[in-house]
C-alpha cells in the first residue's frame, strides 16, 4: 500500500518524523530570502516564504511545528524588517491556526486545490498585518499590497516539492537502512 | 479507575486556545513596543542575532554593485572627475564666503553666552537596504551603537536633509526619512523667513507643510531651510522646494505641498550629524515668566531676516 492511498491521519502516524534539522535548515534559507534587500516595487511583491514554510511543517509535521514557533519567526521578522513587535508574530500565529484547524482538508487536497487554501491563509495574515498597520495610523500601501500574498500562494508548489521530497527522501533512506 | 491516555494521544492545548494565548502575548507585545518603547533590549539582542545572516543576504547585491563598479568605463570616470571639479571651483567662492562669515559669527557669539549651534562634524555612513517594510520610509546604515550613534541624530547628504536616526542597533541604525508620515522637521522660508513644520506625507517625494495661513507668503520654488530651534537639526539645511501652492478662500490654510531637497530614495551615503546639546531648561516659575525674552525664535528669525536681502 502507498502511501498516498491512505487516510491522511493514518498517512501521519505511519510516517517518520521529518529530522528537526531540515526544519530549521528549511526556515533559516526562507529567511535569508526575506532579509535580502527588497525595495520599492519589490517589496511589495516579495513572497512571503517563511509564512510558507511554517504552513508546510504544521501541516506535515504537526506535533513540532505550531503556533509557538510562529510566534517566534514573527518577531524575527518584525526586527528585521523594522515593524512594531509582534506584528508578523501575530499575522503568522492566525495564519499557522488556519492551517492547523483546516490541516486534515487541506492534505487531502492535490496542489492546485492546496494552493487555493494556502492563499486564503497568506491573504488573511497580509490582512492582519494590513488592519494593524491601518489602526496604528499608516496609510494604506495600495492593493499592490496583495501581491505578495498572491505571489506567495503560488510559490506553495515548488516549496511544497523541494521540502516533501527533502522530507521523503530522509525517510526511504532511514526504511532502507 | 481513571487511565492515562498513552503518551502518544498527548496533543497539549486546543489549538483555539493557543491562539488565543498567542494573540494576547502578540497584542500585549505590541502595546510593550509601541507606548512604553519596553522592549529596546529584546529588538538590540535580536537584531544583533539577525545581523550576520543580513550580511549574508546582502552578500550577492553587493558584490553585484562593486563588479559593476569596476568596470566602469573610465570615460565616466573621466566626465563624473570633470564635473566634479567644475562643481568645487563653483563651490569655492561660496565656501570662503561662508569662512569668513563663519568666522564672524564665532567671534559673535564668543562674546555672548552658548556655543554655536552649527554643524561641524558628522559620521559618515553606508545605506545598506531601505527597510523592508511597505508602511515606512526608512533606511539602515552601517554605523550604530559601537559608533557612538545616538538616536535622534540629524541626518544629511550632499544636498539636504534626509531625516532622523530612530532605531540604533549594535552595527546599524535606522533612519526615518522627512517623507515618512508624521516625520517633522522646523524649518524656515529662506526668503523672508517665515518659520513653519514640514510634515512628512507619507508619500515617496512629497512633504506637506501644514497650518500657514492663506495669506502666507510663499511661492513655487521657495527652499525651506531647518530654523534650529528645535535643537535636533542645526539650522540652515536645506529640506525641501516648494513645488506647489494652493490657496482656497474657503480654507483658512495654504496646502503647500514640497519636494524634499535630498535625494530621499537614492543615495549610498549619508552623514549622520551628533545632537545638539539641549538647551538649558527655565528651573523656576519667575524664570518661566521670562521666558519669551530668551526664547531662541526671534533669533533665528533675526538671522533669516539679514539673510534675506544679500
Amino acid at each position: 500500500m502507498r502511501p498516498a492511498d491512505l487516510t491522511p491521519v493514518a498517512r501521519d502516524v505511519m510516517k517518520l518524523p521529518a529530522s528537526v534539522g531540515l526544519m530549521f535548515v528549511s526556515l533559516a534559507a526562507a529567511y535569508v530570502v526575506a532579509v535580502l534587500p527588497w525595495s520599492g516595487a519589490w517589496l511589495l511583491a516579495r513572497p512571503d516564504f517563511v509564512l510558507l514554510v511554517l504552513i508546510f511543517w504544521t501541516l506535515n509535521e504537526p506535533r513540532s511545528v505550531g503556533q509557538g514557533i510562529a510566534f517566534a519567526v514573527g518577531l524575527l521578522m518584525d526586527v528585521s524588517d523594522s515593524m512594531l513587535l509582534g506584528q508578523h508574530a501575530f499575522a503568522y500565529v492566525v495564519a499557522v491556526y488556519g492551517a492547523q484547524v483546516l490541516r486534515v482538508r487541506i492534505m487531502s487536497f492535490h496542489l492546485p486545490e492546496q494552493t487555493l487554501h494556502v492563499l486564503g491563509l497568506t491573504v488573511t495574515a497580509s490582512c492582519v498585518m494590513l488592519m494593524l498597520n491601518l489602526l496604528l495610523g499608516a496609510d494604506f500601501p495600495g492593493f499592490a499590497y496583495f501581491i505578495s500574498p498572491v505571489l506567495t500562494a503560488f510559490a506553495w508548489a515548488p516549496v511544497n516539492w523541494v521540502l516533501y521530497s527533502g522530507a521523503v527522501r530522509r525517510r526511504r533512506r532511514e526504511a532502507a537502512s | 479507575m481513571i487511565r492515562e491516555p498513552p503518551p502518544f494521544f498527548h496533543r497539549g492545548p486546543s489549538p483555539l486556545a493557543r491562539l488565543t494565548f498567542f494573540t494576547l502575548a502578540a497584542i500585549a507585545v505590541m502595546i510593550a513596543d509601541h507606548r512604553f518603547h519596553a522592549l529596546e533590549t529584546v529588538r538590540l539582542s535580536l537584531s544583533v542575532l539577525a545581523h550576520p545572516v543580513q550580511e549574508i543576504a546582502a552578500l550577492p547585491s553587493a558584490a553585484i554593485v562593486r563588479f559593476t563598479d569596476y568596470f566602469t568605463s573610465q570615460d565616466r570616470l573621466l566626465r563624473e572627475n570633470r564635473a566634479l571639479q567644475a562643481k568645487v571651483l563653483e563651490q569655492a567662492a561660496t565656501a570662503q564666503e561662508a569662512k569668513l562669515l563663519r568666522a564672524e559669527q564665532e567671534h559673535l557669539i564668543a562674546m555672548g553666552p552658548g556655543k554655536s549651534r552649527y554643524a561641524d562634524n558628522g559620521v559618515i555612513a553606508e545605506v545598506l537596504y531601505t527597510a523592508r517594510n511597505p508602511f515606512t520610509r526608512k533606511i539602515v546604515v552601517n554605523q550604530g551603537l559601537t559608533q557612538g550613534i545616538k538616536a535622534g541624530m540629524p541626518v544629511i547628504d550632499g544636498t539636504g536633509v534626509v531625516g532622523q536616526v530612530t532605531a540604533v542597533g549594535t552595527f546599524t541604525s535606522e533612519v526615518t526619512l522627512v517623507t515618512e508620515k508624521g516625520q517633522s522637521v522646523p524649518v524656515m522660508l529662506v526668503r523672508n523667513g517665515l518659520r513653519a513644520v514640514a510634515v512628512g506625507s507619507g508619500k515617496d517625494g512629497a512633504i506637506d507643510v501644514p497650518f500657514m495661513p492663506a495669506s502666507a507668503d510663499v511661492q513655487d520654488g521657495d527652499l525651506f531651510v531647518t530654523s534650529g530651534i528645535d535643537g535636533t537639526y542645526p539650522p540652515g539645511l536645506v529640506v525641501a522646494k516648494v513645488a506647489s501652492v494652493e490657496k482656497n478662500a474657503a480654507y483658512m490654510f495654504a496646502r503647500i505641498v514640497a519636494r524634499p531637497a535630498a535625494a530621499v530614495d537614492s543615495y549610498r551615503y549619508v552623514m549622520l550629524l551628533p545632537l545638539a546639546p539641549a538647551p538649558p531648561r527655565p528651573e523656576t516659575r519667575d524664570e518661566e515668566a521670562r521666558k519669551p525674552a530668551r526664547a531662541p525664535g526671534p533669533k533665528v528669525r533675526r538671522e533669516g531676516g539679514a539673510g534675506a536681502p544679500r
